[in-house]
């Protein structure tokens, strides 16, 4: 069988990973921005972790010590996660340690919802569906669990979801943005209908696209549409709504990359 | 019919592979020969997006692509050509509308074999539908809708037979998003196996009935998933050393298609079939450098080492400055297969498929396990227990972990979190039992708590 020689090998690969990797481990860099407060760091690093005992644990010890259960959730949980996404962004930690740790704050933020009587505040709601006709839904999944973690409240509809329906969840929650996923190029064709409803009753929000056969001269087709070419662009884009741009034009200025 | 398991690999050793040759030719559609020393291009395409509002522009969209494809390969002077059709939601669920597009794609390839003597089959592969917007219902009332989309189409032109089943999958998408490998053993070696069996025994039957081809699965739904979630070398959604060890728990499970009557040729997109030939003799189709119209991998070349057919996966039907797009990456594939028949009717075949192997084989672990010398070692992992999907599955597993570490201690490159993912994939392998009941019951006692959309029942528990 043929074989290379190491200096043969260098001409044909390059692993840019192996090259380009962090000096630092997930776990060292984590320790650098972990909050410093006694009794919010052990809930923070759970968090990093993924271990939802110790996260309830840690909430425990800060309800007795004083602290208010839903001010836990932006100043212990929503730190904790913060680290999280901030490593997967900077590429040192990788999707299934942020889906883990999601679990993990969702459970605690369950906790703290069950410690007390007053409401959390959510940053805004997302609605969030699979296209009519589509039963693939692990792109959905993963943006659900990344608008959770990043403060955001997800109305679910699940996966083949009919146009309408996606209507009646606009009207009844008030959404920042619409979410659709799907794979296939027939089942798409369903996020034009969902575009063309929103429109004709009068709600101009974003309505981010994506999955597997999606792309962006497609979605750039109808007036709402709004392409994320990753699952991790949807925080993102709604993190630019509430930070005052609603503007589709100015969203595909800022997400577009094609 | 219950499945004939297998104990024994199809070739003595792996040197002994190539690609347009397989132990176990298979005839079929107008004139074709698969794997009898030739390889043969195997386009698949996608209708546009509007296509699908009726039935009527769907049979119309689906005319012109046959007709651009086989015009194409005529002038272009090819041999022999294969249309795969995946169907879009409404053909599957809609039977009739599934057999009215074979059967108008099938009516204009008989006038292109009629006229110019091109040799062409048509495969079908129907959509896995048996879900509803909650949870799969793979035994439920779809499972006979499902069953007639493939006597259908067989009866109106389908020559071979194809789906891209989905059991395990509610486990996996939990499983894979998490590290966790005892959840996708189960959920792609065990439970897809056990769906599988189901599935093939009848769609096999229905081939014997109609006097077609059944042809086989992938496991798209799953190993495919990993691979795709895992992407290029800088993206940080999936280690690849765990996107490799979905791949390799994928080929038993493939597998099972041919221990209940499959005969090929394995769709495209499994990248398993490497092991699977090794094991069953079968032809398979690939895809690889000729399917970036679809998606991009990391194993471009060397995946085309020992396939029969050669594929683009699925491109979107619509215009380019080379023609259609179906034309254009036609003549591609063909171009390719022009090269491989050229090597092997010249006695070249085994450098040049060494060539196509070692020019990916250090690219990602991905490609080093498949490259076919480790492929047929995990092949020969799963024929060892070859009657026990747990553990046949985790054989397979346990070497793809140990091809891994040794190309590792050589030029195989890791980064160091896919060293680490995969030394934890390791350890969790290790600690799994070997006993095939208790690793079903922890199991089914774990995912039914965990996953809200698992139902046991689905695979007759």
């Amino acid at each position: 069988m043929l074989d290379f020689t190491e200096a043969s090998l260098k001409k044909i690969l390059t692993r840019y990973n192996v090259a380009l990797e962090k000096a630092m481990t997930p776990e060292e860099a984590a320790e650098e921005i972990y909050p410093k407060d006694e009794l919010i760091y052990p809930i923070a690093k759970a968090i990093f972790e993924g271990e939802e005992d110790d996260v309830i644990e840690g909430l425990q010890a800060a309800i007795d010590a004083g602290k208010d259960p839903i001010a836990l959730i932006d100043d212990a949980l929503m730190v904790g996660m913060g680290v999280v996404t901030r490593l997967y962004d900077e590429g040192i930690i990788f999707l299934p340690n942020v889906m883990m740790s999601a679990d993990a704050m969702l459970e605690g933020i369950e906790f703290c919802k069950e410690n007390s009587e007053t409401a959390p505040v959510t940053k805004g709601t997302v609605v969030c569906h699979v296209a009519e006709g589509d039963v693939h839904d692990i792109g959905k999944n993963i943006v659900t669990a990344l608008l959770r973690a990043n403060g955001y409240n997800v109305v679910d509809l699940g996966r083949d979801v009919p146009v309408d329906e996606v209507l009646k969840a606009v009207a009844e929650n008030n959404p920042i943005m619409v979410t659709g996923t799907a794979l296939m190029t027939t089942t798409m064709y369903a996020f034009k209908e969902v575009n063309d409803k929103l429109l004709e009753k009068g709600y101009k929000i974003p309505f981010a696209c994506g999955g597997g056969a999606v792309n962006q001269d497609f979605v750039s087709q109808f007036a709402l549409g709004v392409y994320g070419e990753e699952a991790a662009d949807a925080p993102k884009i709604a993190d630019a709504i509430i930070a005052g741009t609603k503007d589709v034009a100015t969203l595909r200025d800022k997400f577009h990359k094609h | 019919m219950a499945a004939k398991r297998y104990t024994s690999m199809a070739y003595a050793s792996a040197d002994e592979m190539t690609f347009g040759v397989s132990k176990y030719p298979v005839k079929a559609g107008l004139d074709l020969e698969i794997g009898a020393g030739y390889t043969i291009p195997e386009i698949n395409y996608a209708p546009r997006p509007e296509a699908g509002s009726s039935k009527e522009k769907l049979v119309k969209e689906y005319e012109r692509i046959t007709t651009d494809i086989m015009s194409r390969m005529v002038q272009v002077g090819f041999p022999a050509v294969i249309l795969e059709t995946e169907h879009v939601q409404q053909m599957s669920n809609n039977p009739s509308w599934g057999a009215e597009v074979a059967h108008a794609q099938k009516t204009i390839m008989e006038e292109f074999h009629d006229e110019y003597g091109i040799k062409c089959a048509l495969r079908h592969t129907i959509g896995d539908i048996r879900e509803n917007r909650d949870f799969l219902q793979l035994r439920g009332d779809k499972y006979s809708v499902f069953l007639e989309a493939f006597e259908e189409c067989a009866k109106a032109g389908a020559d071979l037979l194809s789906v891209e089943s989905m059991g395990g999958k509610e486990v996996f998408d939990y499983a894979v998003l998490r590290n966790d490998i005892a959840g996708m053993l189960y959920a792609i070696g065990c439970l897809g196996s056990i769906d599988m069996e189901l599935i093939w025994s009848d769609i096999s039957a229905i081939a014997k009935k109609t006097g077609t081809v059944s042809a086989g699965d992938t496991d798209c739904a799953q190993a495919n998933t990993a691979m795709f979630i895992g992407g290029g070398l800088l993206d940080k959604n999936l280690a690849h050393t765990l996107a490799i060890l979905a791949r390799a728990i994928s080929a038993p499970r493939s597998l099972v298609a041919y221990e209940s009557g499959a005969v090929g040729p394995g769709k495209d997109c499994g990248y398993e079939n490497v092991v699977v030939k090794a094991i069953t003799g079968m032809p398979m189709t690939q895809e690889g450098k000729t399917s970036t119209c679809a998606h991009s991998d990391v194993m471009g070349n060397l995946i085309m080492q020992c396939c029969d057919c050669w594929s683009n996966e699925s491109v979107e039907y619509h215009g380019e400055f080379g023609g259609t797009t179906v034309q254009c990456w036609s003549e591609s594939l063909a171009y390719d297969c022009a090269l491989m028949n050229t090597a092997l009717e010249t006695k070249n075949e085994k450098i040049l498929r060494d060539l196509l192997m070692l020019s990916d084989r250090y690219r990602d672990p991905q490609a080093y396990v498949l490259a076919y010398d480790n492929a047929y070692r995990v092949g020969q992992a799963i024929v060892k227990d070859g009657d026990n999907i747990y553990l046949r599955a985790k054989n397979a597993a346990v070497e793809c972990c140990n091809i891994v570490e040794e190309g590792a201690a050589g030029k195989l490159e890791l980064s160091r979190f896919e060293a680490k993912a995969l030394a934890d994939a390791k350890a969790s392998l290790e600690a799994l039992p070997d006993d095939m009941d208790k690793f079903m019951d922890d199991c089914l006692t774990k995912y039914k708590s965990e996953v809200k959309v698992f139902l046991p029942e689905n695979y007759g528990f």
